[in-house]
């Protein structure tokens, strides 16, 4: 589904990716895992297109200059220099770090906003996914985002993209600063949204919770990859143990 | 790479700079050339200037180029404190109207106002601006917009300073000389000075405040003694130029609170560059005698004028002098990946 090649990204001279290759199969969970710094955000904004949007002010700003090259394949389509929005229309959607919402805009506004690109009619059917997946929203939906605590925005973050009914879902660090129980509450809701058919690839540095539910994962360090295979085998690898699951 | 055959564009920074950064040994005298150059050849050059340009039409622009610089250096100093501030006309007009009313009421010689119209103009700056340092962002920068359109108004309607007619006949400087002189002193004393400042520790409380507020407060730092010092400190700049400008015109009316004095600063220092100073100086260098040598176009100068601010600010976001810094700098080259 998702096939990105000899991905190489440069912040000035400056290397965070490192020809990295990794896969996403339909149906799939996905990891990326790795320590601060790894590269795991630049890898999440290059998959999204995010990260020509940034290259673009950069450049106006006469700040870094960004350079990526490889090769992102998505759906039989090479899509490493097209737009966000255009990726966004083909399937991926990303919700990014640090779960930023519209602080002053309901939650259910909030995802409104979200279906925003889209022209078909069953936008209220996406609403009825996203509160199956998340019921607490439902309860919330008048609420202003900006009142909701971290693990409710952080629901209404991923629920947001989900909204754009994508095929390939992309979480950054979506349990970063959660408790343990809302933790385990967004893993159960990454296993609900694969058994609707999405696939997902999530990016997190705290991996213990995360790790029994990965079908495959990378682990990458410095933007280089440096263990990959399935979930069986990365619980079981004794590295990986020591750095992410800390037993 | 697959390919193998894959470039980019390379941005290093040149040896020299790197030497002279971070090691402070300078192995000859093109290192000690190379750092001393940027510094040296405008201090010149604006020494020399006036001589140059002594008895022409364009030593007025000199001296306006300088004034100017003034109220962009100042405006770049609030900004680096983090006060947006739309109101530079009000440090210029409470200089220019101290000094002209204490030579005009007072009979008070040249040497005596402008010193007095700076500290005075700078003290009722700072009393009138205190109050509201507790407002962040537009809030504040609404407050020095409106302000010096309030006392133009109140000049008009209470006829005091002279009202509609202004203050004129006020004693003009013995020599050309001294003028134009003043001018480019204080200008690259309030460029070196203001760089020297936020160099200090107490820059670095100032730049503090600009980024993030909150942590300088939690750091148990009065943020608003700071504010109120940076105010005072860029208002004096501001008032300074506004003493100079009044006796240089002999005159001082309603006109020296304008909107003028706001925008053209400001407009120097965003084709400039914030955040350097240099790039503030740099832009009112490049801003006034352009205006200046627009005259010939009659009614539309101002239009032209805005398109190529507006060609430059789309060109050069970053400001010519971050540009020309960088280019002067650093090298680029294109590299295998």
């Amino acid at each position: 589904m998702l096939e990105a090649k000899n991905l190489m990204v440069f912040f000035e001279n400056a290397l965070a990716i490192n020809d990295l290759s990794i896969e996403v199969k339909r149906e799939e969970i996905v990891g990326v895992l790795g320590p601060n710094s790894a590269g795991k955000t630049t890898l999440m904004n290059t998959i999204s297109g995010l990260i020509i949007d940034i290259k673009i002010k950069e450049e106006r700003r006469g700040g870094e200059r960004i350079t990526v090259m490889g090769e992102l394949w998505f759906e039989g389509e090479e899509m490493l220099h097209s737009k966000p929005s255009y990726r966004i229309r083909k399937g991926i959607a990303l919700s990014r770090e640090r779960h930023p919402i519209f602080p002053d805009s309901s939650v259910e506004e909030n995802l409104r906003i979200s279906t925003y690109l889209r022209k078909d009619p069953e936008v209220q059917k996406s609403f009825e996914f996203v509160y199956g997946i998340f019921p607490p929203l439902r309860e919330l939906r008048k609420r202003k985002a900006g009142f909701c605590s971290g693990g409710e925005q952080q629901m209404l973050s991923v629920g947001m993209a989900l909204m754009t009914r994508p095929k390939l879902l992309l979480l950054d660090e979506p349990l970063l600063g959660l408790s343990p129980m809302m933790q385990r509450f967004l893993i159960e809701a990454i296993r609900r949204i694969r058994k609707e058919g999405i696939a997902v690839l999530v990016a997190e540095q705290f991996a213990r919770p995360l790790l029994p539910s990965l079908d495959r994962g990378y682990v990458i360090e410095n933007g280089m990859l440096s263990f990959q295979g399935t979930g069986q085998e990365l619980r079981d690898n004794p590295e990986v143990r020591a750095s992410f699951v800390g037993v | 790479m697959a390919e193998g055959e894959k470039y980019r564009k390379e941005r290093l920074d040149r040896g020299i700079k790197a030497r002279s950064d971070t090691i402070y040994v300078l192995a000859s005298s093109r290192d000690l050339l190379y750092l001393l150059m940027p510094r040296a050849l405008p201090v010149a050059l604006l020494i020399l200037l006036p001589i140059l340009l002594h008895g022409t039409y364009w030593e007025k622009v000199l001296f306006y180029s300088c004034i100017f610089g003034l109220l962009a250096l100042s405006w770049d100093f609030m900004n680096s404190v983090g006060l947006v501030s739309l109101g530079q006309a009000l440090f210029f007009g409470a200089g220019a109207y101290f000094a002209g009313a204490l030579n005009h009421y007072l009979g008070w010689p040249i040497f005596l106002t402008i010193p007095a119209g700076t500290i005075g103009g700078a003290l009722i700056c700072t009393a009138l601006l205190v109050p509201v340092v507790r407002l962040r962002g537009v809030y504040f920068s609404i407050v020095t917009l409106i302000l010096p359109l309030l006392f133009a108004h109140l000049i008009e309607t209470l006829e005091i300073l002279g009202g509609t007619h202004g203050l004129l006949s006020l004693s003009a400087y013995p020599s050309g000389w001294i003028a134009i002189y003043l001018a480019v002193g204080a200008l690259l004393l309030a460029l070196f000075g203001f760089r020297k400042i936020l160099d200090e520790d107490f820059g670095m409380i100032l730049r503090g405040i600009r980024d993030d507020d909150r942590v300088v407060m939690a750091a148990g730092v009065n943020i608003y003694w700071y504010k109120a010092q940076s105010i005072f400190l860029a208002a004096a700049v501001g008032s300074f130029a506004g003493a100079l400008m009044t006796h240089y015109y002999q005159f001082v009316g309603r006109s020296v609170l304008a909107l003028d004095y706001t925008i053209l600063p400001l407009a120097a220092v965003v084709l400039g560059g914030p955040g350097s100073f240099a790039g503030a100086a740099l832009g009112s260098f490049i801003l006034v005698p352009l205006s200046e040598a627009l005259r010939a176009m009659g009614g539309l100068r101002m239009a032209l004028y805005g398109l190529i601010l507006i060609g430059a600010l789309a060109a050069l976001p970053e400001g010519i002098f971050h540009y020309l810094q960088r280019r002067y700098h650093q090298f680029e080259r294109m590299v295998k990946v």
